[in-house]
């Protein structure tokens, strides 16, 4: 099995990458991030006895992308999964941030995704899986992280349109659609700073890792991580849209004021650091 | 006690807690003290509160659990140590050590506690071998060690996290890690410091077992008693036992007479860490 991840440097990318070589599939893995690249190569090839090659891109960028995959292309390499794990959450509310780096989550969320999707899609073996990181904030809409979550509708959506087109190619597309992951120290603050709902709608690691890479295989479409947050999937569409939006803004606006209390940092908000996937 | 050169002792994890009141401590016996500290800030805060002249001690901070940290760490170490009159190294304490709630991976992909906890000491001594020449190495262990073995199955417990397990581990790894390096001719304890009050259970914890321990540490010691037992190591080195309570040799975990175990382990973090102990001694 040959697996290509993006967004293999990060939290969650670095746990699937960790998942995969415990599996003995051997895996392609990029990421911006040069030096945290070349620790996860060398911390794997440490431990597992799999072919691993990293290549540093940047997924934004159209040309860095092609060069890519006409060097994997060249190496007659061909993939039997794909991890789309490269996503970015620097958002909080819509007019306090610069408007690039409202856009660049749709950039790099969005559109990053679909090119190296459609790109790998051509390197393919049959069958094929792809895994497209959702998030439970895909299920409302959420003000202070509005588009992040709009991003993450997005590649809901689309995952499951995807997986029906490309049944009859043999092709299954899965929806990880988890609450919070702990995928680094300041995470642990900012769930805390959540308080109950926080820990309770946070998924653990390493479960998530494995259960993706089981789900996938079996052809399911989406995972939802953790009893929680399935019946708040289920809850939720029940309710008027309007009153859920409410209802996040309040739990937001509560946590963001004890992040700040307890933070250091009183420029980082607490939507910086919570649900933070990949890059 | 008037030296004209002053001994030098490291502490990782030393801007809080055990490694702090330590660090106060040896300033108090006359030693020079190397602080290390998680962050810069952290540093900063604990320079504050020591009211010591600058050159008795020197700040560094690093994240232990990323091993390129720890490796800058040790050159920029070595760096100020060869500055020194002395330009040895007298003893290494390898303290920072934390509790996380949730498995969580290190920029290598290892479980954080494992990383932090075990592997960041085993590769620090490694790397400052050739200023150890006749130091003395020392961990911090706990008690907590005595009822685990190592989890040779899933030694990252990948498959099902439990935070004491791990903790539990990372810290037998610890003692069985000294007993190696005695083995190898590095003089080395580990200290059990029993229950102390900090905040390692409240700073990469949520929830309930926050509050739990929150309610455990009010029945702990002040963090100057374990820090007696290091001082009485750095000032009796060639002290007989392994593991220290007290500055009493104590009773540990069997499993660390186990030479199957012991050698097995080390040989794993030599390869976690991509180094060889046996070609760093030759240096």
């Amino acid at each position: 099995m040959n697996v290509f991840i993006t967004g293999a440097a990060g939290g969650l990318g670095r746990a699937m990458a960790v998942e995969c070589a415990e599996r003995g599939y051997n895996i392609v893995l990029t990421d911006c991030d040069k030096i945290h690249l070349e620790q996860i190569k060398n911390g794997l090839s440490r431990q597992f006895d799999v072919n691993i090659e990293t290549i540093v891109c940047d997924l934004t960028d159209k040309d860095a992308v092609m060069t890519m995959v006409q060097y994997l292309d060249s190496k007659h390499m061909r993939f039997d999964m794909m991890l789309n794990i490269a996503g970015i959450d620097n958002e909080g509310a819509f007019v306090s941030r610069e408007c690039d780096q409202i856009v660049d989550i749709i950039k790099v969320n969005v559109e990053a995704t679909l090119q190296i999707t459609y790109e790998i899609l051509k390197l393919r073996n049959t069958p094929f899986y792809i895994v497209f990181v959702s998030s439970l904030a895909s299920q409302f809409p959420m003000p202070l992280k509005a588009t992040y979550a709009a991003s993450k509708r997005f590649l809901f959506d689309f995952a499951l349109s995807l997986s029906v087109e490309l049944k009859a190619s043999d092709v299954s597309v899965l929806a990880l659609c988890p609450g919070g992951l702990v995928t680094n120290p300041t995470v642990i603050q900012a769930i805390d700073a959540q308080g109950f709902w926080g820990k309770a709608t946070t998924n653990r690691l390493e479960i998530v890792s494995r259960k993706t890479i089981q789900k996938v295989l079996h052809g399911d479409t989406v995972y939802f991580p953790g009893f929680l947050n399935n019946l708040f999937r289920f809850i939720t569409p029940l309710l008027p849209r309007g009153i859920v939006a409410n209802l996040i803004h309040q739990r937001w606006i509560k946590s963001q004021a004890k992040w700040l209390k307890t933070c250091r940092e009183p420029s980082t908000s607490i939507a910086d650091t919570i649900v933070k996937q990949g890059i | 006690m008037i030296k004209q050169i002053k001994k030098i002792v490291i502490v990782t994890g030393a801007t809080s807690g055990i490694g702090y009141a330590t660090v106060i401590k040896l300033l108090e016996h006359g030693y020079s003290v190397i602080a290390v500290g998680s962050k810069l800030e952290s540093c900063q805060k604990a320079r504050e509160g020591i009211n010591i002249p600058t050159p008795m001690i020197k700040f560094f901070h690093a994240n232990l659990a990323n091993q390129q940290e720890v490796t800058d760490l040790a050159s920029d170490i070595k760096k100020y140590v060869l500055s020194q009159t002395d330009s040895q190294l007298y003893c290494l304490i390898n303290n920072a050590g934390g509790v996380r709630d949730w498995y969580m991976t290190t920029a290598e992909g290892y479980e954080y506690q494992f990383a932090l906890n075990h592997l960041s000491g085993f590769l620090l001594t490694y790397l400052l071998l050739p200023l150890l020449k006749n130091g003395i190495v020392l961990f911090t262990s706990s008690s907590s060690h005595k009822h685990m073995k190592i989890h040779w199955r899933d030694i990252m417990f990948q498959k099902w996290y439990f935070v004491l397990s791990a903790y539990k581990q990372s810290k037998l790894c610890n003692v069985m890690t000294v007993k190696e390096l005695n083995k190898r001719g590095i003089k080395s304890f580990a200290v059990d410091p029993g229950l102390v009050q900090t905040d390692i259970g409240t700073k990469g914890m949520t929830g309930i077992s926050r509050l739990v321990w929150n309610i455990r540490k009010k029945s702990g010691c002040n963090p100057e008693v374990p820090a007696s037992t290091y001082i009485y190591l750095c000032n009796h080195p060639n002290a007989q036992g392994l593991y220290f309570h007290n500055c009493q040799s104590v009773s540990y975990n069997k499993e660390v007479d186990k030479d199957a175990e012991t050698t097995r382990l080390f040989a794993l973090s030599e390869k976690l860490c991509g180094i060889s102990y046996q070609e760093g001694l030759l240096l």
